[in-house]
């Protein structure tokens, strides 16, 4: 069963096999919980919220399309926690409307930093991370540490793909202001 | 350790499943809601232009920038911020749906504008809202009666020349009212200055004690005539052109 795909191993949780469901649960608790501690940081309780998260994951499963990929869904149930979490516990407000969603914006290349050292990249982006606006962090969390394609980030936020290009891009540019300033 | 509590939630009855039928009535309702509100909005719209057309503010535009000023400030703009706020709606809900939100939202608003607009403009032209209109006016229309009741502006008039005066002529109105048009030195005349008694006119200008010092005047084109002529209350249609 180890080597089965989620999808598959959705399709026997979903047809009554709930015990299957704890592999799932094995594959993505650490990624879950490091997407909670980059995203959340202030917050102390995130093995609580991604508890949660798998909850809110098991009980919806049934509205599951095994024909698509079960991580970005399951990374749009923690996105939609994490965001409730922020906006219950946070006094700062979450901007529900964002010009960037709203005109094309061109997409660059997607491995476009594949030649800069990737482990630096991350040190630097782990760094400064906290500095940034939620808007620009979620994104280079999901790519640059959960590494996700832009589709599939744009699934998981439901954002053009363009938006994610462009938030990418805007996030890293601001990263570097700061790294120059220091 | 999640893993553990999570499975002993599932064991012990603590967390459920929900049963496929929730999501597929969740869905219905959902597809619902758009089509609703789709419809709603076509129906608020196209009742814009409907209102527009037989009031005669259509043609305001015509009368120039004044004329233009007089169309903004008439238009019933409760029923557009009504529609402006359900095509809001209308794309929260369509941007559940991958098509829409994987693009940028001026697209999904654009094509929603152009889709309801032209869909509106069409059924504008139709016999639904004259129908309706129809109704009202025999009071055979509870509820939406009142609705098709007040359409139009007091700077807009439109009727049929009945006599032509010295300082103008005398309109005919659709609901039997006399009402003076006085030309003045300023009054425009987009159409021309060539009128004749019978002739339907569309006058701007406020009305004052039974008459109207005219802004503007224009002859009415054939579609605004059979128009008006499907809505002149009294005897049946058939009678009228036996």
């Amino acid at each position: 069963m180890a080597q089965q795909t989620d999808e598959k191993i959705t399709r026997l949780v979903q047809s009554g096999n709930i015990e299957l469901f704890g592999i799932l649960v094995e594959r993505y608790e650490k990624k879950m919980l490091r997407y909670g501690k980059k995203f959340l940081r202030s917050f102390e309780d995130i093995e609580d919220i991604v508890q949660e998260v798998f909850i809110k994951a098991y009980e919806n499963i049934k509205s599951f399309d095994s024909k698509r990929k079960f991580s970005s869904w399951l990374y749009r149930i923690a996105h939609n926690e994490f965001i409730n979490t922020i906006k219950k516990k946070s006094n700062n407000p979450l901007y529900l409307f964002d010009p960037d969603i709203l005109f094309p914006h061109p997409v660059s290349k997607e491995n476009s930093d594949k030649e800069i050292n990737r482990e630096e990249l991350n040190k630097i982006i782990n760094k400064y991370l906290d500095k940034l606006n939620l808007k620009y962090r979620e994104p280079i969390i999901l790519y640059y540490f959960e590494e996700l394609s832009y589709k599939e980030i744009a699934d998981i936020l439901h954002i053009p793909i363009g938006t994610v290009a462009i938030r990418l891009k805007r996030g890293k540019e601001i990263m570097k202001k700061i790294y120059d300033q220091e | 350790m999640t893993k553990n509590n999570i499975l002993e939630k599932i064991k012990k009855g603590k967390v459920k499943m929900k049963p496929k039928i929730y999501f597929i009535w969740r869905g219905i309702f959902i597809a619902f809601s758009i089509i609703f509100i789709t419809l709603f909005i076509l129906y608020i719209l196209s009742f814009i232009f409907f209102n527009l057309r037989l009031s005669g503010m259509w043609y305001l535009p015509r009368f120039g920038f004044p004329g233009f000023g007089a169309l903004l400030v008439s238009s019933p703009w409760v029923l557009i911020l009504i529609a402006i706020a359900l095509i809001i709606i209308l794309e929260v809900l369509v941007k559940r749906f991958s098509f829409a939100y994987r693009r940028p939202i001026l697209y999904s608003i654009l094509a929603i504008i152009v889709i309801v607009f032209l869909a509106s403009f069409i059924i504008g032209k139709t016999q639904f809202h004259p129908e309706l209109f129809r109704r009202a006016r025999e009071g055979r229309l509870p509820v939406m009666g009142e609705f098709y009741r007040v359409l139009g502006s007091d700077n807009v008039h439109h009727g049929m020349i009945s006599e032509i005066t010295d300082n103008g002529f005398r309109i005919e109105k659709l609901d039997g009212q006399v009402i003076d048009v006085l030309i003045t030195e300023n009054t425009r005349f987009p159409s021309g200055t060539d009128f004749k008694q019978e002739n339907m006119v569309v006058v701007f200008g406020k009305r004052d004690n039974g008459e109207i010092k005219a802004f503007g005047i224009l002859k009415a084109d054939r579609e605004f005539r059979n128009l008006i002529r499907n809505h002149r209350p009294g005897p049946p249609r058939s009678m009228l052109f036996e």
